[in-house]
Order: structure tokens, then sequence, then C-alpha cells
């Protein structure tokens, strides 16, 4: 699994890709999510559309985004889930926690509604 | 009917080899290829869950996987070395109310919502197993 990082504006951009299969890289996601908010930045969209394998350490992660953000006042909010990932989200009702999008433009847009 | 049993230790490092072969043997014995992950994906989420209630993920404990080939379907049996029953386990069904936001315990509601058939039980040694069937066309 690869992590790349990229500011837009007040949004952290958090790309993904490869295969979150579980192990110690994920501390490194966690690590991510608590550095932002360590830099006062709480807006994170996390991409995951180049992630290939997704299992439920790959959700914990991200709901531990969730929490370490929205404490924060901010959020975390997903881009490019495969249909896989969509359908794990649903699954575990997850999907009922996190606001989805295709398009990054408009999930920029989105933090700032 | 064919057998193949694997013997991993309960280490997180053997997953993704794991995951592979998974996809290699449903790919082999005809897993419809947009199916594969998720085939992937329920076995390994009882194998971790074997690891981790079973095995305590102690490395020197192992998760035994035999896989059976049928003609119209294919059978894991995974077994540990535990005897966790699975609605002991924390966090067994964080999808309801506040453990919606637990960050684990997701594992066997994904296997048994992505597989056809998901059974607990014990094996002949009287230790937890699972058997997933996942039906071929």
């Amino acid at each position: 699994m690869k992590i790349k990082e990229e500011m837009k504006g007040d949004v952290l951009i958090v790309s993904l890709s490869g295969k979150v299969i579980g192990g110690p890289e994920l501390m490194d996601v966690k690590t991510v999510f608590q550095s932002a908010v360590n830099h006062d930045v709480s807006k994170v969209l996390l991409d995951l559309g180049k992630v290939t394998w997704m299992d439920s350490s790959g959700l914990g992660v991200i709901v531990s985004g969730h929490t370490t953000l929205s404490r924060a006042g901010g959020s975390l909010r997903i881009l490019n889930a495969t249909k896989k990932i969509h359908e794990l989200f649903i699954i575990t009702k997850l999907i009922t926690i996190f606001e989805t999008y295709n398009d990054e433009q408009e999930a920029l847009n989105s933090f700032g509604e | 009917m064919r057998t193949i049993e694997i013997r991993l230790p309960s280490e997180l490092s053997v997953l993704e080899p794991l995951q592979l072969f998974v996809e290699s043997i449903g790919k082999y014995v005809g897993v419809e290829e947009d199916e594969l992950s998720s085939l992937s994906v329920a076995v390994i989420e009882l194998v971790k869950n074997g690891m981790e209630h079973g095995n305590g993920n102690d490395p020197e404990k192992i998760v035994t996987i035999s896989i059976d080939t049928f003609q119209s379907r294919i059978r894991f049996h995974i077994d540990d070395e535990g005897i966790w029953e699975p609605d002991m386990a924390p966090g067994f069904d964080p999808g309801e109310g506040e453990e919606l936001l637990s960050c684990r315990g997701r594992g066997v509601l994904i296997a048994r919502n992505l597989a056809k058939w998901v059974e607990f039980g014990l094996s002949p040694k009287g230790k937890t197993r699972v058997t997933l069937i996942w039906p071929l066309n």
C-alpha cells in the first residue's frame, strides 16, 4: 500500500493505492490523520480510487480517522470508492456515516457547504 | 473431490500471499472474475478472526485451511487452536447502535455478507472451525 498526500486549499487529500490488507502499514494511515490534526488541518478527503483490495482492517482505520477528525471539528470524506469498497461500506452500514463522492471538485466543494 | 490443506502461523504477513492463493484457487475452479476479491476478503476475514480470537495472535499457533472443491461449490474449513464462540467475541457485530463506530470487529459481519454460507462449529479436535461454502456456476 502507498500513501500520497496533497493539500488543496484547506483540504488534505490522502490517496491510498494498492492493497489495504492490515499490518503495521495501517498505522501510517492513522498517523497521517493525527498529523493533519496536529497541523490544524481537519478537513480530509480520502481517495480510495487506486485501492485494489481492502478488508475490515482498512475500514477500521477509516473509522479511526473519522473519529480523530470529528473531534477536531473537521471531517473525513471518501472519494472514488470502488464498487467492492462501496459494498463493504454498505454491509457495515458505514455508508450512513460517511459522505462519498466520485468527483474530486464536488468533494472539495462539499467541505465549504 | 480434491483437498488442499495449508497451515499458517498467526502472523499478518501471511495474509497477502494467502489472498493471492485463494483468488488463484477460486479462478481455477471457476469463481467469476468479479467475485474473486469478495471470496478472498471473506476467507481472510475469517482467518484473521481465528488468528486473533482463537490463537491470540500467537505466531506459534497455527490456522489450518482445508479447501475442498466439488462440482458445484468450493468449501473452506478454517481451523484455529482456540474454542472461541463468535457471539462472545468483542465487537462481533458492530453494525448496530453505538458500535457502528468501533474501529474493529467487522470481519465476521463482512464474511457472512460476502459469502453464501458461513457456519461456526467445532473441528474433530474440538477446536473452533469455521466453514465457508462458495457456490460455483
